[in-house]
């Protein structure tokens, strides 16, 4: 290690700088977890690559766009999409040139509503929305990347962040992108989307390229609520009306541009030459709706789409094992939480939820469910892919004598509860095998199934003044799914620190206490040490068992190359072509 | 005929009304508040009140319904909730969709079957009977998604014969659409070719059995001419009922072929509206359908009465 480039490095570092660079240097993180924090921090690639250098290590690092692994008009690796948070589970990792032209047919959800930036909210939306608009800051797994925003610093507490924008880059009628776009934009998701984190004013326009964002709070974390995991914080011009739809103003500052929509079959849209990250490879996109994965899938297999946005494992079998198609895993934070009602029922007992978690066996879930697609889970929400996820909290195994003993010394041996779960994806499933698993520790679950997934049985009173925030009523014990995102704060703040997604009724001040600290933390350390006193307190008091963390599963044919997706429903396609 | 029509038309009109009425109660009494239900369970209470404003499920039912009615005499169904399109943007577009989808699977259906009835009905009780016969009860207990599946699965999958997609690419001619459309239409083909055939087999036996038929041959006409001129005017007016009231289920009720080759067509749309509560779009979509039987049931009274000189006689006094 070059100590005298590294102490340079540090003499020029804010406070924030100097711990990462520490917590690098010192080993307590990895070379990768380094530069995405670094990324996400706003530190530049030259810090980071003269800290790396001092280190001996491989000094690239990427700001390239989002999905890039090769600029327009060269070549570039065939199955390359992995990164950070991401693993291609097939597919040729051999050098292949990517063919000029073409048009990419994917097939995608319907989305379920307008195409409203600002008010979007399901993943069919989500897709064509963010093909034509950018967010500040690319986020893909934890990998942490410049978009519109070139780099990016907080203050020394975190709570002004300034973002230095990409300068070049048009609109898709060709108007310039400014600060002012940016401002606007955050002015209007002050009253909507980024409400807890900003007031209409708090973004100035330092100069034509340069804005500065003053929270409410601090947080050391403000660069993900601007980037994909916040779907609606795409920005739009200046002058973009709140209700306006992609259909209604064809615009935008991603590759591809709108040129026709239709919400029951598709969008089209044209490459758009002018991209700051260059000429995409492809003439065209085109979506093909269909809510049915099994036609999705027929449409892939049988060549009538070139890619499938997302899949699942369950009904997905035939895909897995198709080699005409290149199928990729992104590992991520997306979860199952079975919830028990910590305040009234037979659940108010923590050695029940313990005993309930404890007859649970994840990786038998994860073999028969999942087909092997998922991560074990240690009930609380922190996903492996995460920088401060400690694995040292133990991990919980099953323990059926155990679990026995508890719910007997709580006086509920032979316990009967109703599990309520709903009707999505491999739901259904995990809820009979945890029916089949909780019976050998002798409790009697019965399953009742609904049809949607947030629906009364889970909250039903979403505002409700009993508790702190949100959530009341419900059942005493059901399923609901979460998912993916580049941060926990959702899970932490919405499900186990306040109430407004908090099924379980679950009060705890020292968890409040730990997120807190989490969430006020700058430095990575301060951040892992909250982290492990979350994933201890969750672990302990087990208001929701969360026996895995699912992957989610893109799909393409073998001679499509480059495409990036979030799991979230993003579908990048600027450097994505066919193959030669 | 005139006023005839003039009868049909104001029968129409009171159906009309009644589906309208119908369609109207079944969707009052869905469970659930329509905008929670659009805006999902965290949009605040203070959003969901306003969207009912805004949609007017507020109202009180009367005013509810007799907005509900207006709509469907000025065929103004307003701004879908799942898209905000006008509704009138999905419904036609839809409607298109499964007339192209129904006219080509009776293009092909019908003269096949009615072809296969006749051919049945004058061998009547030998083998080729029986072959037709049997073979138009096999296939037409079959569901039609279920044939839908499997000649997507080796048509079009793996032989890659036929489109998987049954929704042709916007500008394509309508030549260049009967690929994506000839496997959806075959499904439908299989499901209704014994169906068809059976009705014409039974019309012709009778016809053949029938005085006239006998009266015809014995004045010296070929076997053709008492066929043409005698036997099928009068053995397809049960046929052609059939088919009229099919032509309105190949509009609305086909969702499983539909869905299985990704076709957007009136089904599906339907389908979609009542799954994501978007009432206008259900509303309107459903009222087209039943334009579509009256239309389809009035042409074929006509077709009837244009074959059968007793009817014309009956509906002109």
């Amino acid at each position: 290690m070059d100590h005298r480039l590294i102490d340079s490095v540090r003499r020029q570092a804010s406070p924030h700088e100097v711990d990462l660079v520490d917590s690098f240097t010192e080993g307590r993180i990895s070379r990768r977890s380094f530069v995405n924090r670094g990324m996400m921090m706003g530190i530049g690639a030259p810090l980071i690559a003269a800290v790396l250098a001092a280190c001996g290590s491989d000094t690239k690092t990427s700001s390239a766009p989002a999905g890039s692994t090769a600029s327009a008009g060269t070549t570039a690796s065939a199955g390359s999409t992995a990164s950070a948070g991401t693993t291609a589970s097939s597919g040729s990792t051999a050098p292949a040139k990517i063919k000029q032209g073409g048009t990419l047919r994917i097939a995608a959800q319907t989305p379920a509503a307008p195409l409203d930036p600002v008010a979007m909210a399901d993943l069919g939306t989500y897709t064509p929305v963010t093909t034509a608009f950018e967010y500040l800051v690319d986020i893909l797994g934890a990998d942490v990347k410049p978009m519109l925003a070139e780099k990016w610093s907080p203050n020394a507490d975190g709570s002004v962040w300034t973002f230095n924008l990409r300068k070049g880059v048009k609109w898709h009628d060709g108007t310039p992108f400014t600060a002012a776009d940016v401002v606007a934009t955050m002015d209007r998701l002050s009253a909507s989307n980024l409400k807890s984190y900003i007031d209409a004013g708090s973004t100035k326009a330092v100069d034509d390229f340069t804005v500065e964002i003053t929270l409410k709070h601090p947080d050391g974390q403000f660069p993900q609520q601007v980037g994909a995991y916040n779907p609606q914080s795409v920005i739009t011009p200046k002058d973009f009306v709140i209700g306006t739809t992609l259909d209604q103003r064809k615009t935008g500052t991603g590759a591809f541009k709108l040129t026709s929509y239709d919400p029951a079959t598709g969008a089209t849209f044209d490459a758009n030459p002018d991209w700051w990250g260059g000429k995409p490879f492809l003439d065209k996109l085109q979506y093909i709706y269909s809510d049915d994965m099994a036609t999705q899938m027929s449409g892939l297999q049988g060549g009538a789409a070139d890619a499938i946005v997302q899949f699942t494992v369950v009904g997905g079998e035939a895909l897995l094992s198709d080699d005409k198609v290149t199928v990729e895993v992104i590992h991520g934070s997306g979860h199952r939480q079975m919830w028990m009602n910590c305040r009234e029922g037979d659940f108010t007992d923590k050695r029940v939820r313990q005993a309930v978690a404890l007859g649970i066996d994840r990786q038998a879930l994860i073999d028969n469910v999942l087909k092997g697609k998922g991560d074990i889970g240690n009930d609380h929400p922190i996903s492996p892919i995460y920088p401060f996820f400690d694995a040292s909290v133990p991990q919980r195994q099953r323990d059926v004598a155990k679990a026995k003993q508890l719910l007997s010394d709580a006086g509920k041996a032979g316990l009967s509860a109703t599990l309520y779960f709903p009707k999505l994806q491999e739901i259904p499933q995990l809820a009979q095998l945890i029916q089949s698993q909780l019976k050998d520790i002798g409790m009697n679950v019965t399953l009742q199934q609904e049809s949607v997934v947030d629906g009364e049985e889970w909250c039903k009173v979403y505002d409700s003044k009993n508790e702190p925030a949100g959530c009341d009523g419900g059942k005493d014990f059901g399923i609901v799914d979460y998912g993916p995102r580049g941060v926990p704060d959702v899970y932490l703040v919405k499900a186990y620190a306040t109430g407004e997604w908090n099924s379980a009724h679950y009060i705890s001040e020292p968890m409040r206490a730990a997120v807190k600290e989490y969430q006020s933390s700058l430095q990575l350390d301060g951040q892992k040490a909250a982290i492990t006193k979350i994933e201890t307190i969750a672990n302990e008091d087990v208001p929701y068992v969360i026996p895995y963390f699912y992957n989610t599963l893109v799909a393409y044919s073998k001679n499509v190359t480059g495409i990036v997706s979030t799991g979230l429903g993003h579908f990048y396609c600027g450097k994505a072509g066919f193959t030669a | 005929m005139g006023r005839y029509l003039l009868r049909r038309l104001a029968s129409a009109i009171v159906t009309l009304w009644l589906l309208a009425t119908i369609v109207f109660l079944m969707v009052s009494v869905l469970p659930g508040d329509v905008g929670r239900s659009v805006l999902g369970p965290f949009a605040l209470k203070e959003d969901v009140a306003r969207f009912n404003h805004q949609i007017g499920t507020d109202r009180p039912l009367i005013s509810q319904y007799f907005t509900s009615i207006r709509r469907l005499f000025t065929l103004d169904f307003g701004d879908s909730f799942q898209s905000g399109g006008h509704v009138s943007k999905i419904i036609f577009p839809a409607l298109f969709r499964s007339g192209k989808l129904a006219l080509l699977a009776f293009v092909i259906t019908i003269p096949i079957s009615i072809a296969a009835g006749i051919f049945a009905a004058r061998r009547q009780d030998k083998i080729s009977d029986r072959v037709v016969v049997n073979t138009g009860l096999a296939t037409s207990s079959i569901p039609d998604f279920v044939t839908a599946a499997v000649l997507l699965s080796i048509f079009c999958v793996h032989w890659k014969l036929g489109k998987v997609f049954a929704d042709p690419p916007v500008g394509t001619s309508i030549i260049g659409q009967l690929p994506y459309l000839v496997t959806p239409a075959l499904a439908l083909v299989v499901a209704y070719f014994g169906y068809i055939a059976r009705m014409s087999r039974a019309g012709v036996i009778n016809g053949l059995q029938a005085d006239y038929a006998r009266t015809a041959t014995m004045k010296g006409l070929s076997k053709g001419a008492v066929m043409r001129k005698h036997i099928l005017r009068n053995a397809l007016a049960p046929t052609i009922t059939v088919i009229s009231v099919q032509i309105g289920y190949l509009f609305g009720g086909i969702v499983g072929v539909e869905k299985v080759f990704n076709y957007h067509g009136l089904g599906s749309t339907m389908l979609n509206a009542v799954t994501s509560h978007d009432i206008p779009v259900l509303q309107g979509a459903v009222l087209l359908v039943g334009i579509v039987y009256m239309v389809s049931t009035l042409l074929a009274d006509v077709l009837i009465a244009f074959l059968n000189p007793r009817v014309r006689l009956e509906t002109a006094r």
